[in-house]
């Protein structure tokens, strides 16, 4: 039996991979969106499982969470309203085929991408077996940082400049799209019982598990862009049922305000480390799970925000003062 | 147990596969759709097969919100493209 394991397990990679790579093609091959998204889902799904194969549970989390609560939505979404767009068009979400390449350029174009597999395939092959990567450097240090998940050390004590600059990419992202366009006014109905109860329902636990993903993430798999995708989905299923906090005037400055609390709260800890006379984001290992737990619980609430402000495509409009 | 549960992974992934079909075919939306949500199921089952072959825990809380969040894609699906706005011809495959 155990000389099993690893043919199998290696079936089971091969068999991984290869779905992986016919997903991939059907994505990119459909004519229909409609397909291609769901296609695109199932991708999803299996880039999940390939990352768990890959040792990378903290990696595998992130797609299941943004993947399944999100991305999918975000599509089907942004394919209705290219729909409206299209109205009346007689061939309206399926891609004109673009006029084939001629027979030679198919072929260089063939030969070029063989060429460019086998001189990646020989770069690979020529690397060194085990790469030494930084990971017992992490392990040295892994008391002082505060936190027993070295991925979590590495993301908010170790490298938190990137985590930092990331909520500012996030931040960003959303102040470009808030000045594209207003969200557009979708005609939603109110939910009928069978929504409205689903989402009583569904929505405290993905609170609750928003809330485990963000605490479990201190010595496991975890942490806050996993927490803020699960809150993010919370939201949008909110948005999807029409019950969204449109009349409770919550789409004002409070909403600014949770969008930027993530960077600011992070920004402010490092200026006061600074002033403390230390370097900037250099915490004191006494304190530094504290410090990360902060920074992690104000980071899960502005990602939360900013996917979901992200998936509603635009400023939000206020509502006329009556 | 590890051989075994591994052959049980590969077993559902084929599965998987097989169902992969209904997304090609369809022949309607809701159908494709549907085909994605048994993926989801499938891939929980899968993930809690691997938590026990590879004896990672954590591959439990991946499984926990690939379940809980499999049905925000089906609400946006229902709220915003369904019905399909344009006749679906139903053989575009």
């Amino acid at each position: 039996m155990e000389a099993m394991i690893q043919p199998l397990g290696l079936a089971l990679d091969g068999l991984l991979a290869l779905t992986l790579l016919w997903l991939a093609w059907r994505v990119l091959a459909s004519a229909d969106l409609f397909k291609s998204i769901v296609f695109f889902i199932a991708f999803g799904l299996v880039m999940a499982l390939i990352w768990v194969r890959l040792g990378a549970p903290d990696v595998a989390l992130a797609e299941a969470a943004i993947g399944a609560g999100l991305t999918g939505a975000l599509f089907l979404a942004a394919l209705s309203r290219l729909r409206q767009g299209e109205e009346g068009m007689a061939n309206g979400t399926h891609l004109r085929r673009a006029n084939g390449l001629r027979f030679g350029a198919q072929a260089a174009l063939i030969g070029l991408l063989i060429a460019l597999f086998l001189a990646l395939g020989f770069a690979l092959l020529s690397l060194q077996n085990e790469a030494p990567g930084l990971s017992r450097e992490v392990a040295d240090m892994l008391p002082a940082s505060g936190v027993s998940n070295p991925v979590t050390a590495v993301l908010l004590n170790f490298r938190a400049y990137d985590t930092l600059l990331e909520m500012g990419v996030l931040l960003l992202a959303v102040i470009a799209a808030w000045s594209l366009s207003a969200a557009p006014k979708e005609a939603v109905d109110a939910p009928g019982p069978v929504l409205g109860g689903f989402v009583r329902l569904l929505l405290p636990p993905m609170i609750l598990v928003s809330s485990y993903l963000l605490w479990v993430g201190a010595y496991a798999p975890g942490g806050a862009f996993q927490a803020g995708a699960v809150l993010a989905a919370a939201a949008v299923l909110l948005l999807l049922s029409g019950r969204s906090p449109r009349a409770s005037g919550w789409l004002g400055w409070p909403l600014r305000v949770i969008l930027s609390l993530g960077l600011a709260v992070f920004i402010a800890i490092g200026l006061a480390l600074t002033f403390a006379g230390r370097l900037f984001l250099d915490y004191p290992p006494d304190e530094a799970g504290n410090i990360i737990l902060v920074i992690e619980v104000v980071a899960t609430v502005s990602i939360g925000a900013t996917l979901a402000a992200l998936f509603a495509g635009g400023r939000p409009q206020q509502d006329k003062r009556e | 147990m590890t051989a075994f549960y591994l052959g049980l992974a590969s077993f559902l992934l084929i599965t998987l596969a097989a169902g992969m079909w209904r997304i090609l075919r369809g022949p309607s939306q809701a159908d494709r759709m549907l085909a994605a949500q048994l993926f989801g199921t499938t891939a929980v089952a899968i993930l809690l097969v691997l938590a026990q072959a590879m004896e990672q825990a954590a591959l439990r809380d991946v499984s926990l919100v690939f379940a809980l969040l499999a049905a925000v894609t089906v609400v946006a699906f229902v709220r915003r493209a369904w019905p399909p706005m344009i006749e679906e011809t139903g053989e575009d495959a």
